[in-house]
């Protein structure tokens, strides 16, 4: 900065005038105010941004999961996934072999140890906001990451934006994590309800056929709306047609009501846009109003669960949910190098293999740590810039996209069926994979859903 | 959608089969308070307690048992709670009953949780209830293929035989007239040499016994986690107030109301989420002390 001002002093050595005094002040001025940003490019590495700079020799990393609550068993996988990358960010070992590329060494992360505290979202969007800012504010975390909801996840995102803590979504599927409501500070690995339409559509008209009409019982919250228009959407251009839907508060625990909706509609399909304890409640309550034995139309009534998991195919029964498709987003059957890796860490850490929520918390963490590597810093905006358009593989989903429009990874996505009880070898196997459907398939246009990331420095 | 004969048959079992779970739920509740005048708030987990028992002994052991052990022992563990807890805060004021109640039921949510794990743990319906039943075999008016769930419907049975014996009980019994005298004036009955507070405590066993048969019962309509019993607690407790308290004709009446009323506004989502609110307000603005309430309880 003082190297323009002299600069700048010298040239109008020869005379001053009123026009050019004016001038050189106002350059001067736009100088000063500019430099910062285009002349040093780590001068404002110096800024204090959220938790930057990080001092001592440990950085500490924030895992607010769902301890209580309706989403604990999937918070307590997540919690484990977490503890598993500390401890392969701090010794090696893991997906550390197989990421690439990457910069991390098992030595913490820029020779920091890592360490970590945990928190309670309670899957509440308050309690998840006062456990996140008790992280920053008093344990001085540098990166807060979990979640098992997408209301949650984007009440953390933005309160993190704020503070300038970088947020890694734990498990959330909503379309609006990474579109409407997507905040530069906020980063997604998970995939969203648009790729679970454009993925499981082709599979289900195939399966079933292109005349089918579909009712849809959506969860009344951001995740069940997104994930409702988007099978919708796809569903249609299959050729289906929507014969109604009905949202559904989310402590229903009896459907009946909205079952009666759907026996008395001329729907063959019945799509149950629900996730947890709520599609558990629906799918067993559709099984019990015979709608797995029924026909419609003179076809089979078919039920599809777009977004599945292991524990809740686990909740619902194995006879239940035989036959029934939908999506996940990582399965611990996949046969890659990233993903048997990760597997075997983790059983032999838990004696259980993981389920797709640890799988993303897991890939999150590291990811976060090798930006960092790579961008030689823990000063958030850099951080940021070295996940924005970062390409990767080793992580058990194919080739990946961090994408730097919409912080959202685009990867291949799995089709799911649940397994007979006959079918079914072990404790784990509710599911079996029917389809990887590529990433190339499932991207799309990030300015579809709309919303801005907004600056890398927060105001 | 187009009000059917057949749709309105359907909405009619729905309010039903609804309005019998809060009505089983509701039943003890009110029971428990026309007597002992106790906010059991521990009601809810009293059933979670009960759909927990009963999933496990059905699948280790089989329905039959289920049902034959699950309510007796729901009525030691209410004895239990009485004796141990609850006889603590006769004396005391409504909301430090309300407050301890509240603290026990989440104590023993967070207790199953601990146990058996925040997810759900599948309740299969026995053979001999699964499946469908074919309405339109039945009900000549109805038009082409129409069906119910055949457990859905036993549940309906079950809820109207519970009924039936807990009013034959209170009416129809010595017990029940001691019990009913002891309602109106318990200090009187003790002069009078009647123990009323083993019949009271004997009461409370009853109330949860009824939280036993509507969980081995109710199980596999509302499934087991955790969360079920706070989910239940409030509509049960709203049933109790539009009711009347201490009312079990009010409980039985504001039950169907409610039942009712969310089926048939199950299509319109924001109206589903508050209509049993909203029929509260209206209720007890009308009638302030609920449908059947008497008057002096809890004024």
């Amino acid at each position: 900065m003082t190297d323009v001002k002299s600069e700048k002093s010298s040239n109008t050595a020869s005379g001053w005038s009123r026009r050019s005094v004016l001038k050189a002040t106002s350059a001067g001025a736009v100088g000063a105010v500019a430099t910062p940003l285009f002349y040093t490019q780590n001068a404002w590495a110096e800024e204090a941004i959220g938790n930057y700079p990080v001092k001592g020799s440990e950085v500490v990393l924030g895992f607010n999961v769902p301890q209580t609550g309706a989403y604990a068993d999937e918070g307590a996988d997540e919690l484990r996934a977490y503890k598993l990358a500390v401890k392969h960010l701090n010794n090696g070992g893991g997906m550390l072999d197989t990421l690439k590329p990457s910069k991390l060494t098992g030595n913490g992360i820029l020779g920091k140890k890592v360490t970590y505290v945990t928190g309670d979202t309670q899957t509440n969007a308050d309690a998840s906001r006062t456990s996140a800012r008790r992280m920053i504010e008093r344990d001085k975390v540098i990166m807060v990451t979990g979640g098992s909801s997408s209301g949650i996840a984007i009440a953390q995102q933005y309160l993190c934006n704020e503070l300038g803590i970088i947020f890694m979504c734990g498990l959330t599927h909503s379309n609006d994590t990474t579109g409407k409501d997507k905040q530069r500070y906020g980063f997604r690995h998970f995939f969203n309800a648009h790729m679970t339409g454009k993925a499981l559509s082709p599979v289900l008209s195939k399966e079933y056929g292109k005349d089918r009409r579909a009712f849809h019982l959506t969860a009344d919250y951001s995740w069940g709306h997104t994930q409702q228009q988007s099978m919708q959407e796809f569903t249609e251009k299959e050729g289906w047609s929507t014969e109604g839907n009905i949202m559904t508060p989310l402590k229903t625990t009896d459907f009946s009501q909205y079952l009666s909706q759907v026996l008395n509609s001329d729907a063959d399909v019945l799509v149950l846009n629900h996730y947890g304890a709520n599609m558990v409640n629906s799918l067993t309550n559709a099984v019990n109003f015979g709608m797995r034995d029924m026909q419609k139309n003179g076809k089979n009534l078919e039920i599809v669960v777009p977004l599945y998991s292991r524990l809740m195919a686990k909740g619902a029964g194995s006879a239940n949910i035989d036959g029934v498709l939908g999506t996940s987003g990582w399965n611990w059957a996949l046969e890659d190098e990233g993903s048997k890796v990760f597997v075997k860490t983790f059983t032999d850490e838990y004696g259980f293999p993981p389920s797709q929520a640890a799988h993303t918390c897991y890939v999150q963490t590291l990811l976060y740590a090798n930006a960092c590597e790579m961008a030689g810093t823990f000063y958030p905006p850099e951080v940021i810039k070295a996940l924005e358009d970062f390409k990767f593989t080793g992580a058990g989903n194919g080739e990946t996209l961090y994408r730097g429009a919409d912080h959202q990874c685009i990867k291949d996505i799995l089709v799911m069926q649940g397994n007979s009880p006959s079918a079914r070898t072990s404790d784990f196997d509710y599911l079996k994979i029917v389809d990887q459907v590529d990433a190339a398939t499932v991207d799309y246009d990030p300015a579809i859903f709309g919303g801005e990331l907004g600056p890398y420095v927060p105001a | 959608m187009d009000m059917t004969l057949n749709a309105f048959t359907l909405y009619i079992l729905t309010g039903l089969q609804l309005g019998s779970i809060f009505v089983l739920i509701a039943l003890g509740l009110t029971l428990i308070f026309g007597t002992l005048g106790v906010v059991n708030f521990a009601h809810g987990a009293l059933y979670l307690i009960a759909i927990y028992l009963a999933v496990s002994i059905n699948n280790a052991l089989g329905f039959g048992l289920a049902l034959i052990l699950v309510p007796p022992i729901l009525f030691v563990f209410g004895v239990l709670m009485e004796r141990g807890l609850i006889q603590r805060f006769y004396d005391r004021p409504h909301t430090d009953q309300i407050l301890v109640t509240f603290g026990l039921a989440i104590v023993i949510q967070e207790l199953l949780k601990w146990v058996f794990g925040a997810n759900n743990i599948p309740f299969a319906i026995p053979s001999w209830g699964n499946g469908i039943l074919m309405l339109h075999d039945y009900l000549p008016f109805l038009d082409g293929f129409v069906v119910y769930p055949k457990w859905r419907l036993i549940l309906v049975v079950v809820s109207i035989v519970t009924v039936t014996a807990v009013f034959a009980l209170l009416h129809l019994t010595r017990f029940g007239l001691v019990i009913r005298a002891g309602m109106r004036d318990a200090e009187m009955m003790q002069f009078l040499g009647v123990n009323i507070n083993r019949r009271f405590m004997i009461v409370f066993g009853l109330g949860s016994m009824i939280a036993g048969i509507a969980g081995v019962f109710g199980g596999p309509v509302t499934q087991v986690s955790p969360e079920v019993g706070m989910h239940l607690l409030v509509p049960s407790f709203l049933v109790v107030v539009i009711g009347g308290m201490g009312s079990l004709g009010g409980a039985v009446i504001a039950g169907i109301l409610i039942g009712m009323a969310q089926s048939f506004t199950a299509p319109y989502i924001n109206l589903n989420t508050v209509i049993i609110y909203l029929i509260t307000v209206v209720i007890l603005l009308v009638r302030p002390r609920g449908l059947l309430g008497a008057k002096g309880v809890f004024e």
